[in-house]
Order: structure tokens, then sequence, then C-alpha cells
């Protein structure tokens, strides 16, 4: 028996030296493919692709939209591919950022037509925010403030990157800017993957910064990819879009809206989902407990993006104070879904959250095919509210008259 | 073969005794390349040619009908239009740092960028790359983008679509070269996902699936 031994492990070795030598160690999946499970491993599904060219407004079918009753919309300014989140200035001029262009606009508007102009290029997915006439430009890789760029069009900016600390993982690291009513700098940081655990803890989190970059604090964390929040109008708390993670199916998990009621809240990532589904990949006991609930599931892989809480006197009152959501639309899911823009009506503190379409019409379900994809949203001070197409590369205008 | 190699010697000392000679080829070369434009767009009558700007610029290093002769320069033949168009906005903005492309789309609007990116889009893709076939690198290159799962996005055959690039058929060393650059240095240009989807990846295997997809049947 002993003497069999050393034969048996020989004969061993040399079988698995064989199947090294045949087989090549498979690479890991690749982090966004992360958890995909073998059934699909033949899928073709794949993000959609973006469009980094001009669209002019005859080929933008604005016709095809649809809104409630007494709403009208209309093309309010192109010519800005891959635009994204908004932020006014005190002049009216709105400041945009953008992904894959690398690009910032600014759009000025003379009343009758708007025109634009790029402000900094060759960024690396650039978003902005203003803040007492000063514009914040945040990267993957670099943070500009711009000082009153509004009456000076030529300022030169001042670098803060080194006092932001930046991770440097690129994947979900593009950013959505804002500042709070306090003051600060909100910002998130997206997980590097599609579902992993994290590499470093300084990923899937929000935090807030002082605007020079200093006093940076961690107020939510597990929170996969968020790239939109508002602050609610009465209590002030923030509230956020969070993506679902891919690969789990066509109906799992469901993106969703989130609310920071207090200190040290944890969403989930990436243990749990949308607070009631455990991760069939990277487990943990009892991997929902003490994870913050969301507000409202707002569908599964519909990328849910900005966020804006309805102030204006121009729509009904039944508006007021609703939290208004673009859905860029899904791509990890067999029949498409999103592509528009939802009212989400909830108590101030989130409870009985019910959300209901309100801008259709950028996709065609009998064909599976979409034109359009509403980003973000933005208020202006008549009441109107703007929605960034990052398809088209447009603005659109929506009003209201009775 | 031999003879072959001697003649090329033959032409180049020739060369190196006629300094005007360079010159000569040169223009030769330029106007040869010129013709060959011309040519083309006589051959193919088509509009899409005769409308998309700079083309005799852009064949002179990525190939007649867009089939790269040189392998550092990618065949562009064949790519998806959406792939062309964002390549050629992001090379002109400076985004994606290519030296020997700098200034050559200078000036160029979004709307003549789509000509060029349609013109390319619709020829023919080039055929498997002719060298000799490597079968052992071939099969690990198989067994990595199967691991990677880049049939997903580059379709189960490696033609693309979309915003997504052809990889069968295409230049073995620049296939290397770019997949190099987007697991070593990702950053304005350069496609998230795509690095992540190469992290990791060791030279040799990157070289593996260089040439499985460069010889792709």
């Amino acid at each position: 028996m002993m003497r069999k031994l050393p034969l048996l492990s020989s004969l061993l070795l040399l079988g698995l030296g064989q199947a090294f030598a045949q087989t090549p160690a498979a690479a890991p999946p690749p982090a966004w493919k992360q958890g995909m499970p073998a059934s699909m491993a033949n899928s073709t599904l794949a993000p959609n692709p973006g469009k980094n060219t001009a669209t002019p407004a005859a080929e933008i079918p604005i016709d095809k939209l649809k809104l409630p009753p007494g709403f009208k919309i209309e093309l309010w300014s192109t010519g800005t591919p891959g635009i994204r989140a908004m932020a006014r200035g005190e002049s009216g001029k709105i400041y945009a950022g953008t992904r894959a262009l690398g690009r910032v606009y600014e759009i000025t508007d003379n009343g009758k037509e708007r025109t634009s102009r790029v402000v900094v290029d060759k960024l690396n997915q650039p978003a902005v925010a203003i803040n007492k006439g000063n514009l914040y430009v945040m990267a993957i890789d670099k943070v500009l403030r711009y000082d009153g760029i509004e009456k000076n069009p030529n300022a030169a900016p001042v670098d803060l990157t080194d006092a932001f600390k930046l991770p440097p993982l690129q994947h979900h690291n593009w950013k959505y800017l804002r500042f709070g009513p306090d003051g600060k700098l909100y910002v998130p940081f997206g997980a590097p993957c599609n579902i992993c655990e994290l590499p470093t803890q300084e990923y899937a989190q929000i935090r807030r910064y002082n605007p020079d970059g200093s006093g940076m604090e961690v107020i939510a964390t597990g929170v996969r990819n968020s790239v939109g929040f508002d602050f609610h109008p009465v209590t002030k708390e923030l509230w956020f879009t969070n993506h679902g993670r891919d690969w789990m199916g066509d109906d799992t998990p469901n993106d969703t809206l989130n609310r920071i009621s207090k200190a040290d809240q944890n969403f989930g990532f990436p243990y749990c989902h949308q607070g009631s589904i455990a991760d069939p990949d990277v487990k943990k006991d009892k991997a929902c407990d003490g994870v913050t609930k969301p507000v409202a599931l707002m569908g599964p892989h519909a990328a849910g993006m900005g966020i804006q809480f309805y102030t204006g006197n121009m729509f009904p009152a039944e508006y007021k104070n609703a939290a208004f959501v673009a859905r860029k639309g899904s791509w990890n899911r067999t029949q498409k879904i999103g592509f528009d823009v939802v009212v989400v009506k909830a108590g101030n503190d989130g409870s009985n959250a019910k959300v209901t379409p309100f801008l259709t019409g950028f996709k065609d379900d009998a064909a599976n095919t979409f034109w359009g994809r509403p980003a973000y949203l933005l208020q202006m001070p008549d009441g109107a509210m703007l929605v960034s197409d990052e398809q088209m590369g447009a603005i659109y205008r929506i009003s209201y008259k009775k | 073969m031999a003879g072959l190699r001697n003649g090329a010697l033959l032409f180049h000392f020739f060369l190196s005794i006629f300094p005007m000679l360079h010159l000569f080829f040169f223009f030769y070369n330029r106007l040869s390349q010129m013709l060959a434009g011309l040519l083309l767009m006589l051959a193919c009558g088509q509009t899409l040619a005769q409308s998309a700007p700079r083309l005799e610029l852009c064949v002179a290093c990525h190939g007649a009908k867009g089939v790269s002769q040189s392998p550092t320069f990618p065949s562009l033949a064949g790519q998806p239009k959406i792939f062309l168009e964002n390549q050629l906005v992001l090379i002109r903005e400076g985004l994606r740092d290519i030296p020997q492309m700098k200034g050559t789309l200078d000036g160029l609007k979004d709307a003549e960028l789509t000509k060029l990116a349609l013109y390319f889009a619709s020829l023919p893709p080039p055929p498997p790359a002719a060298g000799p076939v490597d079968a052992a690198s071939y099969q690990r290159g198989k067994a990595v983008a199967e691991g990677t799962r880049c049939g997903i996005c580059h379709l189960p055959n490696y033609s693309g679509r979309e915003q997504v690039p052809r990889l069968a058929g295409q230049q073995e060393r620049f296939l290397l070269d770019v997949m190099k650059e987007f697991r070593d240095h990702p950053g304005p240009g350069r496609d998230t996902i795509m690095a992540a989807s190469l992290y990791g990846l060791k030279d040799a295997q990157l070289k593996d699936l260089a040439h499985f997809f460069a010889h792709f049947k």
C-alpha cells in the first residue's frame, strides 16, 4: 500500500501537469461580467452604443414623445453630443458634463435661441456643479474649479485634484456632482465592477466634502452605482437613484430610489440588492440584515439617473414635491425597459411611494429599439423642466398650460 | 524568397546611391496612392466614397479599400459604423492620442466624420491574416477569449457590432498594442468596460488573443 503511493501521486502529478499544459488556465471573467452564470455565457446582451456626433434638430423625432394632458415638450437646444447632468448659473447659463466625449458644455439662452460652447475638453468623464458663481468640474481623475465663469468665460481653472484624493479605478467611477443645502459638495464613488468584494473601501459610497476638498465624510455605504440625487424640498434629506447589478436575469434586481435619513446607513452592495435580495455570488450570512430599504423599486436594469423634486408653480398641484426621475434605459435585459421619465409620489419620509410614467415615446416596444435616452432633469425658474437626452445630444423643455 | 530579398536589397542599394530617387519614389508613392484613391472612387462609383473627405490620406496608411498592409495600422474595412464614428471623434478631439494621426482630422465636422465612417463600414472586411498559424497559440487565445467572454459584446464570430469593433482579421500587432493600451493606460477615450475586461491579463495572454483574432476562421 505504502509503496503504491509514490506511483499514484506521480501519476496524479503527471495528470495535473497535462491538464495544465493542455487547457490553459481560463482567465477570470472580467470585472463587469463577474457573477455572470454559465447559462448566460452565450448571451449577446451588450451595453447600448452612445452617439458622439451632433444630431441636427431635424433628425430628432420629438413628435413621438408623449406626456400627460396639458403638458407640452419642445426641443430647447441641440448640438451638444453626450450631454448629461446640467447645472444652472445665476445668469441663466447652463453647464453640463459628458462621459466618453470628455467635454463640459456651456449653453447660453438669449431668450429666443440657445448657443453652446465647450468650456473644457479632453477630460475623463466630467460632471459639473455650480456654487456661488464658481463652476466645479470633477472627472474620474481630476477636480477643477472655474471662478466666476459666467462673467469671465476665459477663467483659468484652479486644480483641486490633490485635495479630493480620488480613488483610481475607472469603472463606475464617473461622477454626479451637487452642492447640498449645507454648502457641501456631494459626490458618489461607484463599485469598480458589476459585482465583487470591494478591492478597497473607498468605493460604493457617497461622500461629501467642503468646497475646497477638505473635511471629507462618507455619508452612505453599500451604494453600487448612483449617478443622480436631489435634496428633498421639505426634509432637506438626500434622495438618490442607484443602479442594480447585471447578469442576474431580466427581472432581478431592481434599480432603486433611496433616501439618506441618518448617519452610517448601508444600502447593501455587494451582499444585498434592493434591500431584500441576497446576492447569489458574493455571499454573507443574513445579507440583508441592517440594510436600508429603498423608497421605491425603479425597474430591473432601467438605469435610473437624474432626480429632480418639483418645487415650481407651473405644473399642477399634484406634482408639488414629487420626484421626477429620468430612466436612461436598459441593456442587460431581453426586452428593453426605461427610456422615459417617471414621477415618484411619496410621503416626506419616503412612505407609500408610487411610480407612474410621465414622459414616454423614446423606445419602440414592438421592435425593441430606442432612439433617445433621457438622462437628467433641471427645473427652471419659471417652473418648466429641462430634460437632457444623452443619445441625441439635446435638451428638451417641458411646460404646462391649463 | 531569397530572390525577393536580393531584389529588395538591390533596390535599397540603388536608392542609397541616388538620393534623388527617394524623392521620385516618394512622389510616385503619393501619386499612386492618390491614383488608387481616384480609381477606387471611379471603380466603386459609390456616392459614399465621393462624399467621404480626406480619403486618400486614410488609405495611405490603412490600405486601399481599408485593408491595412502594415502590422501597426488597423484595417478599417467592415468595421461597424458607430465604432468608426466614435473613434474618429475621439481622435479628432485628441482624447485618443495617436501621434501618427495628429492633425489629420482637424477641422472636419461631425457630419464629415460620419461620411468617412459610413464609407469604411460599407467595404468588405479583411480575410483572416495570411501568415502561418501557430496552432498552440491560436488554441490558447481561443480559451482566453472564451474565458473573458469577448464574444458577448464582439459577437461569437468577433465581427463586432454598433460601438464594438470587429476583431476577426484585424492586424495582429495592432490588436496586441491596443489591448496593452486598454489594460495599462485606461483614461480619456478608453472604454472602462474594456479596461475592466482586460484587467489582470498577462502579456503572453494578450499575444495569444491577438494571434487568435487575427487568424480567426
